[in-house]
């Protein structure tokens, strides 16, 4: 935003914003995780965080191993193993047949 | 007697969904424009956001929960009456209301505005439309007016077009897209902006206007439509932004706007895409209306609360309702 007539910004990419913080990023990278973790099994990937390493690590089914960034690369990375974006409206997240 | 005969200017700021208007208007109010005005702020949605960014403005009005072109568009003959009304009886040592700008909702044709302020029997005598402002969103312009006529209609009736986000678009798309806008509208005035200041349009002389697909006897794709999502207070921004990166990644096409403000540790963030571009969020100040903390609106199409809510649930293992 502009910083003569906005108000400041976030720092960081937008998901992580929400931290105040080093607590709160902490507390937000494992919560990430969680999520991730629910979601990203049925799309062959699993997750991993361990607060050493920057980033989000992600493991396919057959063990490559990748460090992505944020999110974005996360989906990205989804939907070139599995050749479909991961979809939160998809059947299997809204119960529909 | 200026060529308004006494009445109120309006300007109409138009312009599609998430081209950049809050930002244009703000900035200008910011710089000392519109300092009068009354500024009238219309949004589709029941949850106002925009207002709570035009602080620089000392009158405003809201006119939310309905697009004033269409649905809302008797609430704002109304207010129009009513502002005109009270005007009549100012007295002469107070300094008149002269000037009104309507801040149109993204799904608003202006032209449709225009067309039923002059054509009230009362408005006419106190209201001129004096200019019609529309943003054009330089990142995302070409593609809204090769798929949705609403984002056509806007152009057609503007006075003044402000090309926004002009630093993060390739210089030959931009070309074409200026070029394009002004075979549309050949006697509408073209400016470019970023982040609300004005910024140098690019030599666009020698780039061809591109042939836009005729709608005509087509199946038009399904209406855009706002829903507001209701965030339980238990709710943490870490899983929400883990959903909707997900959803805007895989539906940014589809998902066209998306407006809150969410309580975080960090505070109150503002929350706003387009499409799949997401703004670094801003920090709200604590003071203000915050009843409408932690609803997010969501224009598109495609999907319906229903599944909104169920999808969220289902994804991050919260409620919302």
């Amino acid at each position: 935003m502009c910083s003569a007539c906005g108000f400041p910004a976030a720092p960081g990419h937008w998901t992580e914003a929400g931290a105040a913080n080093a607590h709160d990023r902490l507390r937000g990278r494992f919560r990430r995780a969680q999520v991730l973790q629910r979601v990203l099994p049925s799309y062959q990937l699993s997750v991993h965080e361990t607060t050493d390493i920057p980033g989000i690590q992600l493991s396919t089914m057959t063990g490559s191993q990748s460090i992505v960034s944020h999110l974005d690369d996360v989906w990205a990375l989804a939907e070139k193993v599995n050749g479909t974006p991961v979809d939160p409206l998809d059947r299997r997240f809204i119960g529909e047949e | 007697m200026s060529d308004t005969d006494g009445r109120i200017r309006l300007v109409i700021l138009g312009g599609y969904l998430g081209s950049g208007k809050t930002t244009w208007l703000r900035h200008q109010l910011h710089d000392g424009y519109f300092q009068r005005a009354l500024v009238i702020v219309n949004e589709a949605a029941e949850t106002p956001i925009d207002d709570a960014l035009l602080g620089g403005s000392d009158r405003l009005a809201v006119l939310a929960g309905g697009c004033v072109c269409c649905d809302a568009k008797q609430d704002l003959i109304d207010l129009l009456r009513r502002i005109a009304d009270d005007r009549s009886r100012t007295v002469s040592t107070q300094s008149p209301l002269d000037l009104i700008v309507l801040e149109t909702s993204g799904l608003a044709d202006p032209g449709a505005i225009v067309e039923a302020i002059r054509s009230d029997p009362v408005l006419v005598y106190h209201i001129v439309v004096s200019e019609v402002i529309v943003a054009v969103d330089g990142l995302h312009g070409m593609s809204q007016l090769r798929s949705e006529p609403l984002s056509r209609h806007q152009i057609e009736v503007a006075d003044r077009m402000i090309i926004t986000k002009i630093d993060a678009v390739d210089p030959s798309e931009l070309a074409l897209l200026l070029a394009t806008l002004k075979a549309m509208s050949p006697g509408a005035v073209i400016s470019g902006a970023v982040k609300g200041e004005s910024h140098n349009l690019p030599d666009f002389s020698e780039a061809i206007a591109e042939t836009l697909p005729d709608f005509a006897g087509q199946d038009l794709k399904a209406p855009i439509s706002p829903t507001r999502l209701y965030l339980d207070d238990s709710i943490d921004w870490t899983a929400f932004t883990v959903w909707l990166s997900a959803l805007l990644y895989a539906r940014g096409n589809d998902i066209v706007r998306v407006k809150g403000v969410i309580r975080t540790p960090a505070g109150r963030l503002l929350l706003q895409t387009v499409r799949k571009i997401v703004q670094s969020p801003e920090i709200l100040p604590e003071q203000g209306d915050t009843r409408e903390d932690n609803i997010v609106v969501m224009i598109g199409r495609g999907f319906t609360h229903a599944q909104l809510t169920k999808s969220l649930r289902h994804f991050v293992g919260v409620q919302a309702g």
